[in-house]
């Protein structure tokens, strides 16, 4: 099984205008466990695509968060579009302490960058993520087929698939 | 989005589980193009019939799996912005 390390870190401007390098491990508690992926047409669509002829969107690239909070993919709703992939369901995001909301769902394909194998996300759902500079939250709907080790003091992350 | 499909499949419900239930049904406006024994042959149909244009995938059941994402649905994303 292969497995991407992916080591946090990275600098900023200190009050004094020098450069300061920031702790691996304060990058990543700050960042939170990011990959860079590559964002497409899910595999049942985009055979029937291209066995009709049709070019595949270009895919989109950017970071998601591993966030083993949510049961369901999420992916930019722009980004979406962007793809012109097709709304195949409408799902209820639930909340214990807020009001139900309603999410478009998009059949996508998340290919982790450094791995050779991608994954069909088929019922992601729609979300304003760009704004946080993500373009997918990567749920235990997908997280059920990897293996991820979060190295806190170290500042650092595993992720295998 | 989907509010024809979603209507359609939510009145037809009855019918579809006492013939499909735990199948997944293709619906385009106000028609049932098929059942599948798979989400992605029921993707395939809908993408071959349709291409890129939107359509309403669902799995035959009583009431369908609500998603739980605290990160969006408690705002926490936006939390230190």
């Amino acid at each position: 099984m292969p497995v991407l390390n992916i080591q946090f870190g990275g600098q900023t401007k200190s009050a004094d205008g020098s450069v300061v390098d920031i702790p691996p491990a304060f990058a990543l508690a700050q960042r939170g466990p990011c990959v860079q992926v590559l964002l497409g047409v899910a595999q049942p669509i985009a055979r029937q695509l291209l066995q009709q002829g049709k070019t595949l969107p270009q895919p989109v690239s950017g970071l998601a968060l591993i966030d083993t909070g949510a049961s369901t993919t999420c992916i930019d709703e722009d980004a979406a579009m962007k793809l012109g992939l097709p709304v195949t369901n409408v799902v209820t995001v639930a909340s214990a302490s807020h009001s139900a909301a309603q999410g478009n769902v998009y059949p996508a394909q998340i290919e982790v960058i450094g791995l050779p194998i991608a994954i069909n996300a088929l019922n992601s759902i729609g979300a304003p993520l760009a704004a946080q500079g993500l373009i997918a939250l990567l749920g235990r709907d997908v997280l059920q087929h990897c293996t991820v080790f979060f190295n806190g003091p170290a500042g650092s992350i595993s992720f295998a698939l | 989005m989907l509010e024809e499909e979603v209507r359609y499949f939510e009145e037809h419900l009855k019918d579809l589980l006492a013939r499909s239930r735990g199948n997944f049904a293709l619906v385009k406006g106000s028609r049932l193009v098929g059942t599948f024994d798979t989400q992605e042959e029921a993707l395939e149909a809908g993408a071959r019939a349709f291409g890129l244009e939107s359509f309403l995938v669902r799995r035959v059941e009583e009431a369908p799996v609500a998603a739980y994402v605290p990160a969006l649905t408690l705002g926490l994303l936006r939390a230190g912005s």
